[in-house]
């Protein structure tokens, strides 16, 4: 094997052996079909893998072929598309809302403190809003399900952030905060008796406490305040648990697989997002760059005389071979960017000529990850040495 | 369809993201200045700025829009921008007003608020569409944050959380402006790819069941034009199947031809399918954008589309 073929058995080697595996990326780039593939290559590999989005749409769903999921694992039938498979695979989507009222429900500390969450008009409104709690919960749920003795592989499909990297300063966000001064102005009953009952020491403190009030009103002050009152006695559980996902993020049996495609903004965000990973130390396995058009004049010609061809059909088959040149070529050279500045090669996978929405389209997209070849090194001297 | 689509005073694009949601915008922005009409195309932190596509240098204020071209203004929007400036128009002193957003407590409550941001966005939004500002139209490139329509959720569930005070009172007023539907509108955009039509299916949903909020449109972008007809596409697939070999010209071999052309009928094929499916889903009018082959798109390739549109 050349050693051209490393990165995709890295991958290989991590759906074989790792605990968990976080996919992540800009949106529309096929990172939940990429989870979902992965998760079923890891089952034909003999392991229980599941594989968990944080999606309030149908996505997941979707590609595995089913109308819904819900927030409770359910194992897929694999008979048909693998009889194969000397593993499982089990599916689920993580709800936001649910898992925040779940979490409330085990760690508030009693059904007074409970009651007193659900009831407040912020945590109604606002819970899902709240400081990238989308992000959170599911590092949440990930311990969680990390924990859990069915599964021998989580696989995280994380959730399609502007910013890819919110998923990642989720935990360390929350920590802060939670030590902060913020939360901790917010937790005196300043706002109490309708009123701001505190003393502020500086003209400008009182001003700036009157604008606040004057914009959003008492009431409101009042509901956000009694709302962190009321999850205060579940702090030390989230400060806790968000520590160990932070720590457990950066085992070596952790991973980061980072999908994008070929767009120049996706490349950007990918490489940002693979530097981001470099800096906290979080352990990488793949680079994955989906929807790449192949080149047409990688074809291998059979040979043999040009058989007699209408000139309107030759003129088409031109201009679509133009086309898809055109395309193959401006992508190739963005990756060759890519590689030379993150220093990892990526697995490259056409695009599918169909689409998918079932286990076995699934499976031809593990297949085709797992198989994917990397840039030929030839053109990337060339870059890096036309670069320094 | 068009003439509909940009006689609102705002419009909202939303769909998935990588679907070519800020192209489509420019190239709408574009149709609605030749038609006349001063328009603004607002974006929201986006990390390449559409304006660049108008020919034009983006505007470097992220609260102040920029006229790119006569009578067409971008705007990229910075939250904490926008809300500075609320800040700065509710207190006037200027003194005030930097000691006030250096303030701990300012930025402590700006970090705690959640719903914020996406309300002062709208708010300045909104702003935009009144005589002040005296825009005909003003199109907005909502981000794709991948929670539906959650940006366009916010004021509802601010409303009920923030029951009096001049925010809430504006979070009222914007949830009724987006419901009102003889000023604003939305179009969702979508490519034909399985992922992008079922959420775009559901922001459809969610637009009429949980904002109030008139969808208008259905643009399917990235659209595979017919290429080849019924015989030709036979005989493609005969020459594949017996590896016909040969070139065509230079550094065109057929084979190569052949293999593009299978791609092209089939994603052609993958185009009319997703179009069915969301006729068959949605009795909206829909238009449909085609894909287009080039190195890097620029400003000739958004009159292309601008074109497409007009012709709809």
């Amino acid at each position: 094997m050349s050693p051209r073929r490393e990165p995709a058995a890295a991958l290989l080697e991590a759906l074989r052996e790792r605990k968990v595996l976080v996919v992540g990326g800009a949106g529309g780039v096929g990172k939940t079909t990429t989870a979902a593939a992965l998760a079923l290559q890891s089952a034909l590999l003999g392991r229980r893998a599941l594989v968990c989005t944080i999606d309030p749409s149908r996505r997941l769903a979707t590609s595995l072929g089913l109308t819904r999921l819900s927030d409770r694992p359910r194992a897929l039938d694999l008979k048909k598309v693998a009889p194969d498979a000397a593993g499982e695979m089990w599916a689920m989507t993580l709800d936001t809302k649910t898992t925040f009222d779940a979490l409330v429900v085990r760690y508030a500390k009693d059904a007074e403190a409970r009651e007193r969450i659900f009831a407040n008009r912020f945590y109604q409104g606002f819970s899902a809003a709240l400081y990238g709690s989308h992000e959170y919960l599911a590092t949440e749920k990930l311990l969680e399900l990390t924990q859990d003795e069915r599964f021998d592989l989580v696989i995280l499909d994380t959730p399609p952030t502007r910013h890819a990297l919110d998923f990642l300063d989720a935990p360390d966000r929350l920590i802060r905060f939670l030590d902060s001064s913020t939360l901790r102005f917010f937790l005196r009953p300043y706002f109490a008796a309708g009123r701001i009952t505190v003393r502020i020491a500086t003209r400008t403190g009182a001003l700036a406490m009157k604008l606040v009030d004057s914009m959003l009103g008492m009431q409101f002050l009042q509901d956000l305040s009694e709302f962190f009152l009321a999850l205060e006695s579940m702090y030390d559980g989230f400060r806790d648990r968000a520590a160990k996902v932070q720590a457990m993020l950066k085992e070596p049996s952790s991973g980061f697989v980072l999908v994008t495609g070929p767009a120049r903004a996706t490349l950007d965000e990918a490489r940002f997002f693979h530097d981001r990973l470099a800096e906290k130390q979080m352990p990488f396995v793949a680079l994955i760059v989906n929807r790449l058009h192949p080149d047409p004049a990688h074809e291998p010609d059979p040979g043999g005389p040009l058989p007699r061809l209408d000139e309107e059909l030759a003129a088409k088959l031109a201009a679509v071979h133009r086309d898809m040149q055109t395309l193959a070529r401006a992508e190739a050279k963005g990756l060759v960017r890519l590689e030379v500045d993150t220093g990892q090669p990526p697995l490259l996978v056409p695009e599918l000529e169909q689409d998918i929405h079932d286990l076995r389209g699934l499976r031809e997209a593990g297949e085709l990850i797992l198989g994917a070849r990397t840039l030929p090194r030839r053109r990337l001297r060339r870059t890096a040495g036309a670069r320094a | 369809m068009l003439d509909r689509l940009l006689s609102r005073r705002l419009l909202f694009l939303s769909g998935k993201g990588g679907v070519g949601k800020s192209v489509v915008g420019a190239a709408l922005a574009l149709c609605a200045q030749r038609r006349g009409r001063r328009t603004c195309l607002v974006e929201i932190e986006a990390p390449l700025p559409a304006a660049r596509l108008l020919g034009g240098q983006p505007g470097s204020s992220p609260i102040e829009p920029f006229e790119v071209r006569p009578g067409l203004f971008t705007i990229n929007l910075e939250p904490t921008a926008v809300m500075e400036e609320y800040v700065r128009r509710t207190l006037h002193v200027e003194l005030f007003v930097r000691k006030i957003l250096q303030s701990p407590i300012y930025q402590r409550f700006y970090a705690a608020a959640p719903g914020l941001p996406e309300l002062m966005l709208l708010g300045k939004i909104m702003d935009l569409t009144t005589e002040r500002h005296a825009f005909d139209l003003v199109i907005v490139d909502a981000p794709s944050t991948g929670h539906g329509l959650s940006f366009l959720k916010v004021p509802a569930a601010a409303s009920t959380a923030i029951p009096i005070g001049p925010v809430g009172n504006a979070a009222r007023r914007i949830v009724a402006q987006l419901q009102d539907a003889a000023r604003t509108g939305l179009a969702v955009v979508a490519i034909p790819e399985e992922m992008a039509v079922v959420e775009g299916l559901e922001f459809l949903e969610q637009a009429r069941d949980e904002v109030g909020i008139s969808a208008e449109a259905v643009i399917l972008n990235q659209c595979h034009e017919p290429v080849f007809d019924t015989r030709e596409e036979a005989q493609v697939l005969d020459l594949l199947a017996a590896e016909r070999g040969g070139r065509l010209a230079r550094g065109v071999t057929l084979r190569g031809a052949l293999v593009a052309a299978r791609r092209q009928m089939r994603r052609r094929k993958l185009t009319r399918f997703y179009e069915t499916r969301l006729r068959k889903a949605t009795s909206l009018p829909l238009v449909r954008l085609p894909r287009l082959f080039v190195e890097q798109f620029g400003e000739a390739e958004l009159r292309r589309l601008a074109q497409r549109l007009e012709a709809a």
